[in-house]
């Protein structure tokens, strides 16, 4: 039985959690400029001590935008496993 | 670890991969389709209103099928909006009263069950369809594409793999065919789906879909021109509304969510939307995806191949979004098609070398339509009417885009593509008329 997770905020849309992260930044290229922050509506990231970090991934509608901002290169964007991740009826 | 074989492997079923797939599997192709959602379709969101040219000139099943569609489209309603008013009306963009809806523009769906009667029809024709399955990478020799590696760590071997994974190009970008798309011409959409009773959808937006046009200082869309407009498309009983922003503007990043949350609010206060929806409307779902924009203007994003050594790319992860209208699905779907015949004519050459494969782009450039919808400035030349400071300018840029002289620049490549049809098969225009009614009669 899958788990299913549900945001008041975000109605429509399921999450099954994945097996693994799928998203994470490498500090060693994060310049710490916080685009990463400023595009993704689901809260994805932080900062801390000057570097951008994945902070939880239970909103990510897996848009890419962290991606496609990041100009050092830094963020690691993949798939959730397994058809796990978000889901809607209503796309 | 096992091993198997197929002539095609297509990397995605959402509208364009089951579209290449089927044709593959026709042509008594080993086909196998990998979905990364445990349904296709899941996983894609648009504010989806395909238009008429797709179904017209695209697969000939869906044409001839009984998609889900939700709603006929029949013209565009582009409002301006001043100080939380609606000023003015430019609706002369429609298809004539009598017509309509029947003769429509375009007709909404939703992702989720469209995608599903594609990947449906595809697997009736004999492809393998495997859902909740990723590919994480290709296999490679040399510079060749062999295959595909899963998430669950199989190795998939095969002649051709058709890249049909949308935007973010993931695997094109493992193989070495693509690099990401530049954050100028991503536009973040934010959607909001609301339920709605269909009398009154009918009463209030009827078969018109609307466009919500104002200048910077209302704050309630992005600047002109960085996907400008809030826009409500008409469901069957519901409404979807959209608004965009690019990631990256010349004003640098935004904070998007404060942003666009801003636009919404703002919008919620228009007189027409507190007085003819918002009584009536109740909020479903709330998501949100990325889609390119614009990504044909801009000289290094155009000249990135569409192809490598064994691999073709369909659709938006071939770059060919339509800056015209931002619905990337007609192209999409000719794209499969071309794609599809490629793969087949490679198959029975036992050629899957680059140099034969790029037919498919020569394909690509040679429809009718693909390079024209890739191209169009005028969306994009909305920037203008924002740096002059004129509303008339403003209203005279809509109307080339979404008014009545949007003719202007869809006629030609439309006739074009009438042309190439009716040269091939005249009885198409019956086909053509059977499926207004058709698709009229499965919303009725």
């Amino acid at each position: 039985m899958e788990e299913i997770r549900k945001h008041e905020d975000i109605p429509g849309v399921e999450w099954v959690p994945a097996p693994r992260p799928f998203i994470s930044v490498d500090a060693s290229r994060c310049t710490g400029c916080g685009d990463c922050l400023r595009v993704c509506l689901a809260g994805v990231f932080r900062l801390r001590d000057k570097k951008a970090e994945v902070a939880g991934l239970d909103r990510c509608m897996e848009c890419a935008s962290c991606l496609f901002i990041c100009e050092a290169g830094a963020v690691d964007f993949n798939w959730p496993a397994q058809g796990t991740g978000y889901r809607s009826e209503w796309g | 670890m096992r091993s198997t074989d197929y002539d095609v492997i297509v990397v995605g079923a959402g509208f364009g991969g089951p579209v290449a797939a089927k044709r593959c599997a026709e042509a008594g192709l080993s086909t196998l389709m990998l979905e990364r959602a445990s349904t296709p379709g899941q996983k894609v969101i648009s504010s989806c209103t395909i238009p008429f040219y797709g179904f017209l000139f695209g697969p000939r099943w869906i044409r001839d099928g009984e998609p889900p569609i939700e709603r006929p489209i029949s013209g565009i309603r582009n409002f301006f909006v001043r100080d939380g008013k609606v000023y003015k009306t430019d609706n002369s963009f429609r298809v004539p009263g009598p017509l309509a809806p029947r003769g429509a523009i375009g007709y909404t769906v939703y992702c989720r069950p469209f995608c599903t009667w594609l990947a449906e029809r595809a697997v009736e024709a004999g492809a393998e369809l495997r859902t909740s399955v990723t590919a994480v990478d290709v296999i490679r020799e040399g510079n060749a594409v062999r295959g595909v590696v899963t998430d669950r760590g199989e190795e998939l071997r095969c002649g051709i793999v058709i890249d049909a994974e949308g935007v973010q190009n993931l695997l094109a970008r493992k193989a070495g065919i693509r690099g990401t798309y530049r954050p100028e011409a991503i536009e973040l959409c934010l959607l909001y789906d609301f339920k709605m009773a269909k009398q009154d959808i009918d009463r209030v937006c009827g078969y018109q879909i609307e466009y919500y046009w104002a200048m910077p200082e209302e704050e309630m869309i992005a600047p002109l021109g960085q996907g400008s407009a809030v826009y409500i498309f008409p469901y069957r009983e519901s409404i979807h509304m959209t608004i965009g922003r690019f990631l990256k503007a010349e004003e640098g990043v935004p904070q998007l969510a404060k942003l666009l949350d801003g636009y919404y609010e703002k919008f919620f206060q228009v007189d027409r939307w507190r007085e003819m929806y918002a009584p009536r409307a109740e909020l479903r779902a709330r998501i949100w995806d990325t889609c390119p924009i614009y990504a044909g203007l801009y000289e290094d994003m155009r000249s990135m191949p569409t192809f490598g050594d064994g691999m073709l790319l369909i659709g938006d992860a071939a770059g060919l979004e339509a800056a015209a209208i931002a619905d990337g699905v007609p192209s999409a779907w000719f794209s499969a098609e071309i794609a599809a015949e490629t793969a087949i004519e490679a198959m029975r050459a036992g050629d899957t070398s680059a140099s034969f494969l790029s037919r498919y782009d020569r394909g690509l450039r040679g429809h009718p339509l693909i390079p024209a919808l890739i191209s169009d400035t005028h969306r994009r030349d909305l920037a203008r009417a924002r740096l002059s400071g004129s509303e008339a300018e403003m209203r005279r840029r809509v109307n080339q885009g979404w008014g009545i002289r949007l003719l202007g620049h869809l006629a030609l490549p439309v006739l074009r593509a009438v042309y190439r049809e009716m040269r091939r098969d005249p009885r198409v225009l019956k086909g053509w008329l059977d499926m207004f009614n058709r698709y009229y009669r499965l919303y009725a």
